[in-house]
């Protein structure tokens, strides 16, 4: 469901009727594969409709199994019930709701002042610190555009007052903003771990690395381009304000420990950590910062739990599909012929990559990887691929997929709140995006980034 | 009437995310509680059992998640593809996004039923017969869950309640779209606290003042 969006070229109805015979041709063909093929043209037909993705899931499902195979519905309606019975997949909910009690203007502005006071006087200042800060808010808020819009928000007419250029701004904050979902914790990865009964702890200490080095390597390119160009630096701060700004700041990035600690101490199961940082963020954000007075808490509560079920229902559906799936065998079909064709690790990997970068484009990171990691995840496995190497590729390929032009969520985030129009920011964000991309391709086929914390964790 | 299906609605997902919270940090603090020699205290938590607690919040979490998503059909949450709708003419948008609600409605219908038929079969027809007292006969009596041991069919009641509720709040929002054109749309980026960003930056802030800078003289009669 959508509704017009400002700015979006509207098609005049020759060019839809044009674009729509070219999407049914392609579907056709697709159509044409067989069982498989028709599978995948009825969801992405139903897709492109704009209904909930959840619900296009189902419906495919739905349809397949009365027209064309013999599935017992007893089967199909057991599904329905049992899909989210898993202790596991509540983790989710407890994540979203720590995230929605310190996603406030408040916690940002701290994270700022901390970011600003470490980084602030080097090449580039207040860029390093955008980059520093959007990781740190990324990581406690666990959602992209609210990171975009919460830190850009008050860092962008920060640098433009300081004479930084719009376009530079503009730059780093939509790409750092995507930081959130590799830095644990992290709502996508523990949806991939669901997907395909990884270990929650594995993922998460498997992204800390490949966190680090895209922060690193996000503020590098700031670092580099601003000294090349010059551009202001600030005063650099005593350690008395240091000391101080880290006193107001270090009550959010506490979570990351509570959690991390928490899991890899054996003190909580993954999902008792989510708990933990949920009651966590509730004590912090009402009693400590008092950004949340007790009136919002109710309307806090009602906005994590709608998220929650938004999400909560696509892994519901997501579940009959990947059922449907596995009883066609498609995903053992791929392997065998990949394996029969001796195509190897490499061109897999990068059949992946692209197939993600694509699904980026149309759809959010949760919903991308239940569809598509139940069907890519048995392959890898049979190539003897690592599954947390493959679940942290996958997850830096929904991050750059969020920047990536045409139709980034980012991109779309950061429009809006810079007013700069999409291939404006699209200009903006190359020098970025251009090293995102570069790490996404190291750690597809560096597996090592990826699986030397959690080997060296013991996991 | 309506008020109070939202509000009941709202409430009841409101309290199940607040109350699974708190039972699952009850229960840890318990488990880590009662590891502690405090007298008195240790032997009265080792007499309670919060092995159900796990249970519990699965089952609340399963009845948030179908409240909560009719819910999001009504506030607009759940996301799409809307690449192809928003750019198309707008009788053309219309007609799609008709098309996408009444699917959503379709499935949610038969979701439904589905589920109302597996959890008669499953507990419900026995229970009920059992109620008013009537020969059970060959029925089956249904599972109950493992620690709780409640019957499962109550627990699964979930599925067709709120698929219902689900379909008729896309009939709601498809009959709104219809009268009104407007869809509900979820602000997924929306922070408190954040203040609305002034968007000047030198050029813009230069024209403006180009654009002002003769209105006072105007006013008081100046510079002509």
């Amino acid at each position: 469901m959508s509704s017009a969006v400002a700015g979006w070229e509207q098609f005049s109805k020759k060019k839809t009727a044009t674009w729509l015979l070219a999407i049914a041709v392609a579907l056709g063909a697709i159509a044409m594969l067989g069982s498989t093929g028709i599978v995948f043209a009825l969801l992405l037909a139903l897709m492109l409709t704009g209904m909930p993705i959840s619900i296009a899931l189902g419906l495919t499902v739905l349809t397949f199994l009365f027209f064309f195979a013999n599935v017992p519905t007893e089967a199909v309606a057991m599904k329905l019930f049992t899909g989210i019975e898993k202790f596991e997949i509540m983790a989710i909910p407890f994540f979203i709701l720590a995230g929605n009690f310190l996603t406030h203007g408040g916690v940002a502005k701290r994270m700022i002042n901390f970011a600003t006071s470490m980084v602030g006087h080097w090449h580039g200042g207040l860029a390093l610190a955008g980059v520093m800060a959007c990781a740190l808010f990324a990581a406690v808020s666990g959602s992209s555009p609210a990171t975009v819009v919460a830190i850009g928000s008050v860092m962008l007419p920060a640098m433009v007052r300081a004479g930084f250029p719009k376009r530079f701004g503009a730059g780093v904050i939509t790409t750092s903003g995507s930081l959130g979902i590799l830095i644990p914790p992290s709502i996508p990865m523990v949806i991939y771990c669901v997907a395909t009964n990884s270990s929650v702890g594995a993922m998460f200490m498997g992204g800390v690395v490949p966190g680090l080095m895209l922060a690193t390597l996000l503020g590098a390119v700031s670092w580099w381009r601003a000294r090349k160009n010059n551009y202001p630096r600030m005063q650099k701060a005593t350690w008395g304000e240091r000391a101080k700004a880290f006193r107001e700041s270090v009550w959010g990035l506490l979570l990351i420990v509570i959690v991390l600690g928490g899991i890899y101490s054996g003190l909580f199961t993954p999902t008792e950590a989510a708990a933990m940082s949920a009651v966590y963020a509730f004590v912090i954000a009402v009693f400590v910062y008092r950004d949340v007075p007790f009136k919002k808490i109710p309307k806090v509560l009602l906005d994590s739990a709608s998220m929650s079920a938004m999400l909560l229902y696509i892994i519901t559906n997501a579940v009959l599909f990947s059922f449907l799936m596995t009883h066609e065998q498609i995903p053992q079909l791929m392997a065998d012929w990949i394996i029969g064709h001796h195509l190897g690790i490499v061109p897999f990997l990068l059949v992946t990559n692209v197939l993600l970068l694509l699904a980026g484009n149309v759809m959010e990171p949760s919903s991308i990887i239940l569809i598509l990691a139940p069907i890519l995840f048995p392959v890898a496995m049979q190539l003897g691929i690592d599954p947390i190497h493959f679940g942290v590729l996958i997850t830096v390929n929904m991050e750059v997929g969020m920047c990536h032009p045409p139709v980034g969520l980012n991109l779309y985030v950061a429009s809006g709140i810079t007013k700069m129009g999409i291939s404006e920011l699209t200009v903006a964000v190359w020098p970025w995006l251009m090293a995102m991309l570069g790490f996404m391709l190291l750690v597809t086929y560096v597996p090592i980034i990826s699986l030397w914390l959690p080997h060296a964790l013991g996991y | 009437m309506m008020k109070y299906l939202d509000h009941l609605e709202e409430i009841i997902i409101t309290f199940l995310i607040g109350a699974a919270t708190f039972i699952i940090a009850v229960a840890v603090a318990h488990r880590y509680l009662s590891g502690v020699p405090i007298p008195g205290l240790q032997d009265w938590l080792l007499t309670i059992n919060m092995s159900w607690a796990q249970e519990l919040c699965i089952y609340m979490f399963v009845w948030m998640a179908k409240f909560g998503a009719a819910y999001g059909v009504r506030s607009g949450i759940h996301v799409g593809v809307d690449v192809l709708v928003t750019r198309m003419p707008d009788s053309w948008r219309k007609t799609t996004v008709v098309i996408a609600i009444l699917g959503g409605a379709l499935f949610t219908g038969l979701i439904g039923t589905l589920g109302a038929k597996f959890v008669w079969e499953n507990g419900m027809h026995y229970a009920v017969l059992n109620k008013l007292g009537m020969a059970v006969g060959e029925l089956y009596e249904g599972p109950v869950t493992p620690d709780l041991e409640w019957p499962t069919w109550i627990i699964y009641s979930a599925v067709p309640l709120g698929s219902y509720l689900m379909c008729f709040r896309f009939l709601q929002v498809g009959l709104g779209f219809l009268r009104t054109g407007e869809l509900p749309h979820h602000d997924h980026t929306h922070v408190d606290g954040v203040e609305e960003m002034p968007v000047l930056d030198s050029t813009e802030a230069l024209e403006e003042y180009e654009q002002h800078k003769f209105e006072k003289d105007g006013k008081d009669g100046g510079a002509k």
